[in-house]
């Protein structure tokens, strides 16, 4: 089982990815925004990242592009979990060095295969 | 065409922001603004002086504003019927295709109104419909309004102002930059037609509520 950190700015989203994700068994932290999720990230060791992209203080791309730069983060899969459905937005995502790229509104079975794929 | 600031005066069209291009936005003399009309699963965002309108039966609609960024926008949902879940023991109500679709409607609106400058904490929530407008159906508007209230508590945002049950649709108008709605209670005889597009939107919220695409950059 993994030690995955959730970011999200939505209470409602965070709680339901994180009752989600414990219910197969992963160890949950959540940020509310990408700045908390960096200091997080900085004392804490994951074997996954998914966080959602329009958040206040600092938004998912660039917490992606600061992982990214970070040696400890270089090789973690890093999932994007969004509304946003625009191929551009997508393009962004993956120029930023995420791994993947789910739409909202999510579909719990889904979410728990694309994270046991990264994971393998 | 009246001359420019006498009264009634049309005043020009202000543009739809991206995304927004498509829905019906008509000149309503009574009340001198443009007006968008949503349709049940729509929304609209704006920045502008101007009205947005809908009907609702037992679908809701949330109106937010960021007051002091002049930035506002409506809603206009109902939940899709929980199935019986094959998930398995994990499986808890607070994750059912009901809340989580319920939560992509109101994230879409919030998340539309913080790209136009809005802060979370300055968020102003009025809340309108899920009335129960068929006898013959179970109490939908009720499941829509229970929803809705439970969102804006765990998100921690405060109600400005309410009206929702009751067994009457409602037309209602909001004036994002006043922040200021207009509710007319409409009669029963409207009900059927209303009742029938909820449906019709219930039924299409089917496949298209429970998920979006994934795509892994391999």
């Amino acid at each position: 089982m993994a030690r995955i950190l959730a970011v999200d700015d939505s209470a409602a989203m965070r709680q339901m990815v994180g009752i989600t994700l414990t219910g197969a068994g992963h160890e949950v932290y959540q940020a509310a925004d990408g700045r908390e999720a960096l200091q997080i990230a900085e004392r804490e060791r994951f074997d996954l990242v998914i966080t959602d992209v329009n958040m206040p203080v600092m938004d998912g791309l660039t917490l992606v592009r600061h992982l990214r730069n970070m040696p400890s983060y270089r090789g973690v899969p890093l999932l994007v979990l969004t509304t946003e459905a625009t191929t551009e937005k997508k393009l962004e995502g993956k120029a930023a060095g995420a791994t993947g790229w789910l739409v909202k509104p999510f579909n719990p079975d889904r979410l728990l295969a694309t994270v046991a794929k990264v994971l393998s | 065409m009246a001359a420019i600031g006498a009264p009634g005066a049309r005043s020009a069209q202000p543009p739809a922001l991206r995304g927004f291009e498509h829905l019906q936005r008509f000149w309503e003399p009574d009340t001198e603004r443009w007006t968008t009309k949503i349709l049940p699963g729509e929304y609209y965002v704006t920045c502008h002086d101007e009205a947005i309108t809908t009907v609702l039966g037992s679908c809701v609609s949330a109106c937010v504003r960021d007051p002091l960024r002049g930035v506002g926008g409506m809603n206009h949902f109902m939940l899709p019927a929980d199935a019986a879940s094959p998930r398995g023991p994990w499986v808890d109500p607070a994750v059912g295709l009901a809340t989580r679709y319920g939560s992509y409607a109101m994230e879409s609106l919030i998340n539309d109104l913080m790209k136009l400058g809005a802060a979370r904490q300055r968020l102003e929530f009025k809340l309108f419909g899920g009335g129960r407008v068929l006898t013959s159906m179970t109490d939908v508007g009720a499941r829509n309004i229970d929803f809705i209230h439970s969102f804006i508590e765990i998100e921690g945002y405060k109600i400005a102002a309410q009206d929702v049950g009751g067994t009457q649709p409602r037309k209602i108008v909001y004036f994002p930059a006043a922040g200021r709605v207009k509710v007319r209670r409409l009669r029963a005889i409207e009900n059927r037609s209303i009742a029938d597009r909820e449906q019709i939107y219930l039924e299409s919220l089917g496949k298209q509520a429970d998920g979006g695409e994934v795509e892994l950059f391999a």
